[in-house]
């Protein structure tokens, strides 16, 4: 396994030049000027140009790029044009919020949908597979913004038990209890995402509990209960683990829509912002650090599937 | 510690966090914008949002007083030679920068020097100056190259305008903005930190000197009740409203429109109007394409509009639009009504054969706006319906602000493109006034009208000379105003101070709560 971990490790490298060089170019394609958007409506393009002139993004792609991947190798991943500070310690802050947020998030789909799943694929045509098969529906269906909204007019608003959006960092002021900022954001989150995980958990569990090693064990006397548990989710599990991963990806760099509604300062607002701005280092950084995230997550559920189905072979 | 303790110890830690709750201290103004400013720097940044910080930091030597009138605030006084080229302004000299220096007139020629030559506004007084220098310790001296009658409001105008820095910060200073560790002002708040995406955040100065004098607009005396002002990015606008109603900030700016009669009504918000209107502005290319130097074809344009259906769209409620032609508000020193009977014609019939006459074909005309802004993009969809109606062939091309700013540089990229304009106390500050802003609009009769108006101080002369120009833009059409807009913020019922309108940017001296 850690052979086969230190190749994987080692593949990712290209992996990362090619998408640096992709997103290099993508971002410095796309019209706009970080001069024109710094100096304001009232700038006249002389002054736009000057400044372009000052920041040194007159000069050609390639000297750009060469520039930016000799510091990216020593750990800088440069300024931001418009916070004047550096892109590591902006994109730390973002990542805090959304780590936070994302691991909060998959509490939830793990608390609300793995248990509700088995009840579901276990009652299957029951009116409790019905009830839940419904609501996730309803879940997967509405829209985050509408039910982060719902959930400010009705819990912050309304009974003023959770703050209505924002998040200091749980290192000022408040430390640990800043979380309560998270809760309403996370469990917005979590509805869409713990609502497919029920019904991802549901259909693998029945698909496996019409295998012949299921039936065997029925067949042996086993506990229903024993026999959902241990030989069909068991198995289910190899599938669900692989949707974790990327729902974390994915919560941790997309989750731009929550993150607005509830004025998080996470990595995908950061990347919005950032693409509006035309500030060109955070974008480039932000990216960066998704891709690995990716790379890395596709990683561990790689290695995820071997620990659990011994079958699945590193080699 | 046993292993099963110590979960229970960490769960019950968090829990007991989450019950208590963290809470903000009395003495911080919370306050949800729309977004980040670019930079506080305000000698180069002209956003609204960045000066509605700022100017809790910076100050200039002078600011306008409720009736837009110039007013000391670090000036102690001044005098004009006879001719108009000398100015001297006498400095006030109690006044300390946020890091203990007394401010000298050193300062001050250099915080003029950096605005002059890189300053987004500087350009438009330091086309007449021949030279500022220090004339005392307290005391500047203005040498101007004509007499130029907006200098003063220019000086007080602290949007791209000149705030006074330490000549250490201005050493070296250009055109890129000034790091957020050189933000070191004179003003009743200091800056703290910039946590990017979170907040930025201003502390009480407590060697503030303020102004004499009553509070008047700007002027006058000014107190900073709270300890510190958090300025908190909130883009949702729906998030921002619940906000305020949950008690979670104390301000918040740029509501839309379609919530104002709701929210009004409501006690437990307060609406807060703001006194100078914002207005939308559709420039015409002077430089390149069909519309080029063709007055009778842009006139034709300016004909076929009629404004009001697209201010009922765009904004809304009545009481937050004026269709008003005049291109400073009813009220203000400089509302003029010439040339404004062409402001909302509306009349299809005749814009097609006025078009014909001009020799109009039926070309494209690219239109470009952007949906950052949706009254932009909404009033534009009316527009360019009607301007259908009337025959013309209208490519409505659609991009992100910085795209289109990008393209408005490039003369044959467009032939109108949609902006909006800040109230500002004179218009001289207008940007269609500015020969080099996109648009380039320059004939010899706006340089004849613009060289009176700069070089008289004399405010009947310029009030007359201004409607002259007003009178020209409505003939020559180099921009169209689309109306004002009466933009509003909201605020908890508990901030005492406020008044009953904001000037042009809101301020929290003097406010508490």
């Amino acid at each position: 396994m850690l052979s086969y971990t230190l190749k994987r490790l080692l593949t990712l490298l290209p992996t990362l030049i090619a998408a640096s060089i992709l997103v290099f170019l993508f971002v410095h394609l796309i019209p706009g000027d970080p001069a024109a958007v710094l100096l304001g409506d009232t700038a006249t393009p002389q002054e736009i140009a000057a400044l372009t002139r000052e920041m040194g993004l007159d000069k050609p792609l390639w000297q750009q790029y060469t520039l930016w991947l000799s510091e990216v190798a020593k750990g800088n991943l440069g300024q931001s044009i418009f916070f004047k500070a550096p892109v590591t310690s902006i994109i730390a802050d973002g990542a805090q919020t959304s780590i936070l947020l994302a691991t909060m998030t998959i509490f939830w789909i793990i608390i609300f949908g793995i248990p509700i799943g088995v009840l579901s694929a276990t009652r299957q045509g029951s009116w409790v597979d019905q009830l839940t098969s419904g609501l996730a529906m309803f879940f997967a269906s509405v829209p985050t913004f509408w039910l982060g909204l719902y959930l400010i007019l009705i819990f912050a608003v309304g009974l003023g038990w959770f703050p209505s959006s924002g998040f200091p960092s749980i290192f000022d002021e408040g430390g640990i209890s800043n979380l309560r900022y998270l809760l309403l954001p996370s469990l917005t989150l979590a509805a869409p995402n713990a609502a497919l995980i029920i019904r991802l958990v549901r259909a693998s569990m029945l698909d496996i509990s019409r295998e012949d090693h299921v039936r065997t064990a029925r067949a042996k006397g086993l506990h229903p209960t024993k026999v959902a548990i241990k030989h069909v989710f068991r198995n289910a599990l190899i599938t669900v683990v692989a949707a974790f991963g990327f729902t974390f990806a994915a919560l941790v760099s997309e989750a731009v829509v929550t993150e607005t509604v509830f004025s998080l300062p996470g990595i995908g607002r950061l990347v919005v912002q950032s693409i509006l701005r035309r500030d060109y280092p955070v974008i480039q950084g932000v990216i960066l650090v998704i891709v690995v995230l990716y790379l890395f997550i596709n990683l561990l559920v790689d290695l995820a599937y071997a620990m659990l189905d011994p079958r699945v072979s590193l080699k | 510690m046993k292993r099963n303790n110590w979960w229970k110890s960490i769960l019950g830690v968090v829990l007991y966090g989450l019950l208590v709750g963290s809470g903000w201290t009395a003495g911080t103004l919370r306050y949800a914008t729309v977004g980040e400013p670019p930079s506080l720097d305000q000698h180069v940044v002209t956003s609204d949002l960045a000066t509605t910080i700022a100017h809790h930091m910076f100050e200039g030597l002078y600011t306008f007083n409720a009736a837009n009138s110039p007013v000391n605030l670090l000036a102690a006084g001044d005098s004009l030679s006879e001719d108009g080229k000398i100015i001297t302004i006498s400095l006030r000299d109690d006044v300390k920068f946020h890091n203990g220096q007394a401010m000298t007139s050193v300062d001050v020629v250099a915080s003029m020097k950096r605005w002059g030559e890189f300053g987004s506004r500087g350009g438009l007084l330091f086309s007449n100056v021949d030279s500022v220098e220090a004339s005392g310790e307290y005391e500047i001296k203005i040498t101007l190259s004509q007499s130029f009658g907006p200098w003063k409001n220019l000086l007080a105008f602290i949007n791209g305008g000149p705030a006074i820095y330490p000549a250490s910060v201005m050493e070296g200073a250009t055109k890129e903005p000034i790091e957020p560790k050189n933000y070191i002002g004179t003003g009743p708040y200091k800056f703290s930190e910039w946590q990017p995406n979170r907040h930025v955040e201003l502390v009480r100065f407590d060697d503030y000197t303020s102004p004499s004098g009553a509070a008047d607009g700007y002027g006058g005396e000014r107190k900073a009740n709270f300890d510190s002002l958090r300025f908190m990015p909130v883009p949702d606008a729906g998030t921002r409203v619940a906000g305020i109603k949950a008690g979670d900030y104390d301000y918040a700016e740029s509501i839309p429109g379609d919530l104002y009669a709701e929210l009004d009504a409501d006690s437990g918000v307060n609406t807060i109007l703001n006194g100078g209107p914002i207005f939308g502005l559709v420039f015409m290319n002077s430089k390149d394409g069909p519309l080029k130097e063709n007055f009778e074809l842009r006139r034709a344009i300016q004909t076929a509009i009629d404004k009001t259906p697209a201010l009922q769209v765009a904004i809304g409620p009545e009481g937050l639009w004026r269709a008003n032609g005049s291109f400073l508000p009813e009220g203000n020193v400089w509302y003029s009504e010439s040339g404004a009977e062409n402001f909302s014609k509306g009349d299809a019939e005749a814009a097609k054969s006025m078009a014909e006459a001009a020799g109009y074909t039926g070309d494209p005309i690219k239109f470009m706006v952007s949906t950052n802004y949706p009254f932009h993009y909404d009033t534009a969809i009316v527009y360019t319906k009607q301007l259908a109606n009337a025959g013309f062939n209208i490519d409505l091309q659609v991009y992100d602000w910085a795209t289109l700013i990008e393209k408005r540089a490039q003369p044959d990229q467009w032939d109108l493109f949609f902006t909006h304009h800040g109230f500002v106390p004179d218009p001289i500050l207008i940007s269609v006034m500015n020969d080099n802003y996109p648009g380039w609009w320059v004939t010899e009769e706006k340089a004849a009208l613009k060289s009176r108006f700069t070089a008289t101080s004399d405010p009947a002369e310029r009030q007359a000379i201004w409607s002259e120009i007003q009178a020209l833009i409505y003939k020559q059409v180099p921009t169209m105003k689309t109306g004002d807009v009466y933009t509003y913020n909201i605020a908890s019922p508990s901030l005492q101070g406020l008044g009953e309108a904001t000037l042009i940017w809101p301020h929290f001296w003097n406010v508490s709560k």
